[in-house]
């Protein structure tokens, strides 16, 4: 009978993403591209679960499918979600010429497969002992310090960004290009 | 399942996003294709990191999901801003810096 095996659930949600991803590109009205992204990052957040990423995992389903989507969908709620009629045109098939080609580019370099030795001794059961997030932590508080505080200054950055496009931006067009 | 997978899934996920970027004309999806090709790359790295035995993959998607969400919010103000002025959301008519 079928069984449930560690390889048939990857397989399963690999191909849920795939066809999520499909979706976004492929639907007209852009309140469903958001879900079908929605879609894609759950599958990929349960794939990081089967990869030993706990705490990855998490981060992704609180941030990107939480807070970021949650910004999309206010955008689109906003602005309307008017529906997209596209056309075909010398662009769209060089497009489609352009991505064929990067994506047989990438089947071939994924032929010749890892070209790097196992370097690491964090097996799955020492990195369930310690606690994922805490091996994180460790690890970005130790080894990855520098790059944890550029990530702060690069949120700070936006920040102010956010402040300086919403403040200046209620100056109507035609009264600021006198 | 081997690493073959992981790539083959990762590159189909960049490519569907690259696609979705050149022919769609709405900036909110090009925005969220940009998102795809983001996750993509993150699923190869964490996957990488699960095969070497080691944390940096899992941390390079961390910082990846700082710059991701930076990038969108700033995105997002900007495609709010052109809408103001313009009322109008295809990228094929925004071709002039000055509104």
């Amino acid at each position: 009978m079928f069984e449930i095996t560690y390889e048939a659930v990857v397989f399963i949600l690999g191909i849920t993403a795939v066809l999520a991803a499909f979706g976004v590109i492929l639907c007209a009205s852009p309140i469903y591209c958001a879900l079908y992204l929605i879609g894609n990052m759950i599958c990929l957040a349960m794939l990081y679960l089967l990869y030993n990423a706990e705490f990855i995992a998490a981060v992704q389903i609180i941030v990107y499918a939480g807070a970021v989507m949650i910004l999309f969908l206010f955008i689109i709620a906003l602005l309307g979600g008017a529906k997209e009629i596209v056309e075909p045109s010398v662009q769209r098939s060089s497009a489609f010429t352009f991505v064929f080609l990067l994506f047989g580019e990438l089947l071939l370099a994924a032929g010749v497969g890892p070209t790097k030795s196992i370097s690491g001794n964090l097996e799955p059961d020492v990195i369930a002992a310690i606690g994922s997030a805490k091996v994180v932590g460790v690890e970005l508080f130790s080894r990855h310090l520098v790059p944890f505080e550029l990530a702060s200054i690069l949120l700070l950055i936006a920040t102010v960004g956010i402040i300086c496009l919403a403040k200046f931006s209620y100056l109507p067009a035609r009264k600021q290009s006198k | 399942m081997g690493h073959q997978f992981v790539l083959i899934i990762s590159a189909t996920i960049f490519c569907i996003g690259t696609a979705g970027f050149l022919i769609r004309r709405n900036p909110l999806i090009m925005l969220m294709s940009v998102e795809l090709m983001l996750n993509s790359v993150n699923f190869l790295l964490i996957g990488y990191s699960s095969f070497l035995k080691t944390l940096d993959g899992q941390i390079f998607a961390l910082i990846i999901m700082t710059v991701a969400a930076a990038e969108v919010v700033v995105g997002l103000a900007i495609i709010l801003t052109i809408f103001r002025t313009r009322h109008d959301l295809n990228v094929d008519h925004i071709n002039a810096l000055k509104g």
